[in-house]
C-alpha cells in the first residue's frame, strides 16, 4: 500500500483561494488556514517521510512554525484565525513530539502507510514468534526466584540471578535497535529512489515487527526492574 | 486605550506590574511597597479590607478574616478537611462541591475572596495610572499567573476570580515560566534553565531550553501544598503544644515564628518565644519539609531527559527560597550557584506584565512555550484511567477518543474527565463529567463518537464531540467536579459590590423579564391544552379567551422595553386574567388523577 493522496489541494474561507495541502497560510490573503484536512506530520513540518531526522533540524522547524502559528500573535485577530492558530498550534505540538521520539517516529509512519497495530493490545499481548524461547526462559527464572524469595532467601542470592537473566535480553534489545537503525536507512533510501512499492512491503513489514518485538522486550526489562527495585 | 497589566496572585502576597517602555514594572504604594498581603477580612458593618489593613485585623479580628486561600482553589471540601482546622475562619461546602470560606454572616467561594485581592490591584494600578496623568487609566485585562503544577480547575478558578473582579484574564500562565521572561530580557540567554519556585503555598520546578527566544518547557513538576505556610505552621505547633488560644492569639504566634523565619535567612539566631532560637535548629526542623521538593525536581529533569549536571543556570522564585538551607539544597543539587539577581517575590509579577505585552501588542521577540503538568484522561471500564493527552506535553494540545453506544437507539453517552499520573480513577483528580447527547438513534456500536479534548494555551480544558457517520456536533453538557458554573461566577460578578450599583437596574430589570417571560409561557401552555376547547365551552366565561389573549399580546409588545414597571404591570395584568383559567386547569388535573386516569384522557 503506498502513500497515494486524493486531494491536492485545500480551500482558504477567508478568500476562496486554493492553497496545497501542507500550506499553513493562504497564498492569496496571507490569513492563517484552518486545519481542515491536514496532510500528515512530516509534510506539515516540511519533512519528507522519512526516518532519519536531523534533531537539531526538526527543533528549529519547531520553533519557527511556533512562532507562526501561537495563539499569542492571534489575539486581536477575527475568531475564525484565533480557532486556526489554536487548531494549527495543536498540531504542530502533536507533530513535533512524535517525530522526535525516533520509536514514535517508526510508529507513526507505519500507521500512515496502512501498517499499524491493530489495537493497543497488539503491542503488548501476543507474545512475537521470535521472542518465544528468550520469555519461556525467563518466566521460568523469575517464577523459581520468587519462590526462593518467598522461602526467605536472602537478596543477595537471588539479585545476581536477576540481574544474570537480564543480561540476554539488554543484548537482544541493543541487536533490536541496530535492526531499526538499519530498516530506517533502508527505507529512506526507498523514498529517494521513489516506486518499488514491493520492497517498501517488505521494509515495512520488518519494521512493525520489530517494533512490536521492542515494545515486548521494554516491557521485560520493566518487569526485571520492578522485581529488582520493590525488594531493596 | 486602557491598560493591561501582569498579576502575581499569591498565596502570601499579590503584586501588579506593568511594561512602561519596553520593561517590566512593579506597581507600589507611596511608601513605595510593592507587596499586597492576599488577606481579606470582612467587618462586622461589612466593610471588606484587603491587604495590609486586613493583615492587621487578624490579630483583632481573626475569624473575620482569610489568608492563605490560593491553597482552596479549586478545590472540594474533602480535600481540605485536615488543613482546615490551622485556619482562623469557617471552612464549609457540601460533600462533592466547592469549598467556602465563612467570614462572619456570608460564605464565599475560594474564587471571590480572590476577586476582593484582584480588585484591589487593579484599584491600586488605576491610581497609579491616573497620577501619572493618563487620559484612559482604566485596568480591565490582565495576566494572571498560577503554580505550573496547578491542575486545571484550580486554573479556571483563578480565571473565574479574575473574571469576578471585573478582568478580562488575557492568559493564565505558569509562575515559573514568568520568571524565566524576567529573567531572559537582558540577556539573550541559550541553554538549559531549571526554574526552583517555592512560594508561600506551592511548590514548582521547571525545566526549559531557551533558544531564539523562544522559551520552550521541557518538563514541570511540583507540589501544590507545599511552601512557607508549611514551615509556619510546624513551628506554630512546637510553640503552642497543645494549649487552647484564641483565635487572634494565634495569629499572634503566627507573626512571631513568620518573623523569627525571616530572622534566620540574615543571621544566626534570634528569639522566639521568649527564648534563643538558632538557625542550625529551625534547618533541623524544615530539612523534611526541603527535602520533600526533591522529589518533584528529579522527576522533572528525568522527564526532560537530562542530568542535573547539564543545566547551564538555575533561577531561584519565591519568597522561600531565602531560606539559606533552601538555597544550599538546591546548589547541592544542580552543582551550581542560583540565580537571585531579582527580587523573588516580584519577578513572577515582572514576567507577567511582559507576557501581558506580548498578548496586546503582538511583540513577537519573545514566545513562550509551556506545558500541560499533568496527564488528562478518561474513564475506562473497572475504574482504569485511559490517558489522552501525556503530562508535559506542550501547550496548545490537542487528543481526541473514539467512542460508540452500547445499546440500541442509545442517545447519550456519559463521560469522565480526570488529570494525573495514577491507573485508578480514584487516584487521579476528578475534573469533569459529560454527558454526549443527541446521538442518532441506531443499532448498538454503530455510532461513532469522536470526542475532541483541547488544552489551550492556559492549560484550560474544553471538550468538542462529532458523531462521525452523520457529521451532527454533540451536546455536551460540563458539569465542573470543584469549580464554578458560568451562570455562578455571572452572578458573582453582579454580587461583587463595584458592580452591585451599576447593575442592580440592570438586575431588576431582567428579573422582571424573566417573571414575565415565565407567565407568558405558562399562559400559552393553558391556551393549548389538548382539551382547551372544551374547557372553553363548559367552563371559562364569554369573552374569557380573548381577554387572555389581548393581555398576552400586550405583554409581548412591552417584554422588551426598559420600562420595568410596565413589563411588571401586564405581567400582573395576565396573571390575573389567567387565574380562574388556571385554577379550571388544576381541577381537572387533580380529578383525573383521582380517578386514575390520565389528563390527556378526561
Amino acid at each position: 500500500m503506498s502513500s497515494s493522496t486524493t486531494a491536492t489541494l485545500q480551500v482558504c474561507r477567508e478568500c476562496g483561494a486554493g492553497a496545497p495541502l501542507d500550506a499553513h497560510f493562504c497564498p492569496q490573503c496571507t490569513k492563517i488556514l484552518p486545519l481542515g484536512r491536514p496532510g500528515d506530520y512530516f509534510g506539515f513540518l516540511g519533512l519528507p517521510r522519512k526516518l532519519n531526522i536531523d534533531g537539531a533540524d526538526l527543533e528549529r522547524r519547531f520553533r519557527e512554525l511556533s512562532r507562526q502559528f501561537h495563539p499569542d500573535y492571534f489575539y486581536n485577530a477575527s475568531p475564525a484565525e484565533r480557532r486556526a492558530s489554536l487548531e494549527r498550534s495543536s498540531y504542530l505540538n502533536d507533530a513535533y513530539r512524535t517525530l522526535k521520539n525516533p520509536a514514535a517516529r517508526v510508529e507513526y509512519l507505519l500507521a500512515l502507510e496502512g501498517f499499524g497495530a491493530k489495537g493497543p493490545q497488539e503491542a503488548s499481548k501476543a507474545v512475537p514468534p521470535a521472542l518465544l524461547e528468550e520469555v519461556f526462559a525467563l518466566n521460568e527464572e523469575l517464577d523459581e526466584i520468587r519462590e526462593a524469595r518467598s522461602g526467605g532467601a536472602p537478596a543477595d542470592a537471588w539479585k545476581p540471578r536477576l540481574e544474570r537473566a537480564r543480561t540476554p535480553i539488554e543484548a537482544r534489545r541493543a541487536a533490536h535497535e541496530a535492526d531499526l537503525r538499519n530498516l530506517s536507512a533502508r527505507w529512506d533510501a526507498l523514498v529517494d529512489r521513489g516506486d518499488a512499492a514491493s520492497e517498501r512491503r517488505t521494509v515495512l513489514e520488518s519494521l512493525r515487527n520489530r517494533i512490536l518485538e521492542r515494545n515486548y522486550i521494554n516491557n521485560l526489562l520493566a518487569t526485571i526492574a520492578r522485581e529488582l527495585g520493590s525488594h531493596e | 486605550m486602557s491598560k493591561v497589566v501582569g498579576i502575581d496572585l499569591g498565596t502570601t502576597n499579590s503584586l501588579v506590574a506593568y511594561v512602561k517602555d519596553g520593561a517590566p514594572v512593579v506597581i507600589r504604594d507611596e511608601s513605595g511597597d510593592g507587596l499586597v498581603p492576599s488577606v481579606v477580612s470582612v467587618a462586622g458593618d461589612g466593610t471588606v479590607h484587603v491587604g495590609r489593613d486586613a493583615e492587621r485585623r487578624l490579630l483583632t479580628d481573626a475569624q473575620r478574616t482569610a489568608y492563605s486561600i490560593k491553597r482552596f482553589m479549586g478545590k472540594g471540601r474533602e480535600d481540605v478537611r485536615h488543613e482546615a482546622e490551622h485556619f482562623p475562619f469557617r471552612v464549609s461546602g457540601e460533600a462533592g462541591g466547592v469549598v467556602r470560606i465563612g467570614l462572619g454572616e456570608r460564605e464565599y467561594t475560594p474564587p471571590e475572596i480572590s476577586a476582593f485581592v484582584l480588585r484591589d490591584l487593579k484599584r491600586r494600578a488605576e491610581e497609579f495610572f491616573a497620577g501619572q496623568g493618563e487620559f484612559d487609566n482604566e485596568v480591565d485585562r490582565a495576566v494572571i499567573t498560577v503554580p505550573a503544577y496547578f491542575n486545571d480547575a484550580q486554573r479556571t478558578a483563578t480565571r473565574d476570580a479574575g473574571r469576578i473582579a471585573g478582568l478580562e484574564v488575557l492568559r493564565i500562565i505558569n509562575e515559573p515560566t514568568a520568571a524565566s521572561l524576567a529573567y531572559g530580557l537582558d540577556k539573550r540567554h541559550t541553554g538549559l534553565i531549571a526554574v526552583y519556585d517555592l512560594g508561600g503555598g506551592t511548590f514548582d520546578i521547571s525545566i526549559l531550553r531557551v533558544e531564539d527566544g523562544v522559551f520552550q518547557v521541557l518538563a514541570t513538576n511540583g507540589d501544590t501544598h507545599l511552601g512557607g505556610d508549611d514551615i509556619d505552621v510546624l513551628l506554630m505547633d512546637t510553640v503552642l503544644g497543645d494549649r487552647a488560644r484564641t483565635a487572634e492569639d494565634v495569629q499572634a504566634v503566627r507573626q512571631a515564628v513568620i518573623q523569627a523565619k525571616w530572622d534566620l535567612s540574615d543571621r544566626e539566631e534570634t528569639t522566639l518565644n521568649g527564648r534563643r532560637f538558632r538557625r542550625a535548629e529551625f534547618e533541623a526542623l524544615i530539612a523534611p519539609i526541603v527535602e520533600r521538593t526533591v522529589g518533584p525536581v528529579r522527576q522533572a529533569l528525568a522527564d526532560a531527559g537530562l542530568e542535573p549536571s547539564q543545566i547551564d543556570e538555575v533561577v531561584l522564585v519565591g519568597g522561600s527560597t531565602r531560606i539559606p538551607l533552601v538555597r544550599r539544597r538546591v546548589e547541592e543539587i544542580f552543582g551550581k550557584t542560583p540565580h537571585s539577581e531579582l527580587n523573588p517575590d516580584e519577578v513572577v509579577a515582572l514576567g507577567a506584565a511582559v507576557q501581558a505585552d506580548i498578548l496586546v501588542t503582538g511583540n513577537r521577540e519573545m514566545l513562550l512555550l509551556d506545558v500541560t503538568p499533568l496527564s488528562l484522561g478518561i474513564e475506562t471500564i473497572g475504574g482504569v484511567v485511559s490517558k489522552i493527552i501525556m503530562r508535559n506535553s506542550t501547550i496548545p494540545a490537542s487528543g481526541s477518543e473514539m467512542f460508540t453506544t452500547a445499546v440500541d437507539n442509545q442517545t447519550a453517552v456519559d463521560i469522565h474527565v480526570l488529570q494525573g499520573e495514577r491507573e485508578l480513577v480514584a487516584d487521579n483528580r476528578s475534573l469533569a463529567r459529560f454527558r454526549l447527547r443527541g446521538i442518532p438513534p441506531m443499532p448498538a456500536g454503530m455510532a461513532r463518537v469522536q470526542v475532541q479534548f483541547q488544552i489551550d494555551a492556559n492549560g484550560i480544558l474544553s471538550v468538542t464531540a462529532r458523531e462521525l457517520r452523520t457529521d451532527v456536533e454533540q451536546t455536551i453538557e460540563v458539569k465542573p467536579s470543584y469549580g464554578l458554573t458560568d451562570e455562578e461566577v455571572e452572578r458573582m460578578l453582579l454580587d461583587s459590590f463595584e458592580h452591585a450599583e451599576a447593575d442592580f437596574a440592570a438586575r431588576l430589570l431582567i428579573d422582571a423579564r424573566n417573571e414575565a417571560e415565565a407567565v407568558i409561557q405558562a399562559t400559552e401552555k393553558s391556551l393549548r391544552h389538548p382539551d382547551f376547547a372544551a374547557i372553553e365551552k363548559d367552563e371559562l366565561a364569554a369573552g374569557e379567551r380573548q381577554k387572555i389573549e389581548s393581555v398576552l399580546a400586550g405583554l409581548r409588545m412591552v417584554l422588551n422595553s426598559t420600562d420595568r414597571e410596565t413589563i411588571q404591570k401586564w405581567t400582573h395584568a395576565l396573571n390575573d386574567a389567567t387565574q380562574h383559567l388556571a385554577e379550571v386547569i388544576m381541577n381537572r388535573t387533580v380529578k383525573a388523577a383521582l380517578s386514575g386516569r390520565s389528563v390527556d384522557d378526561v
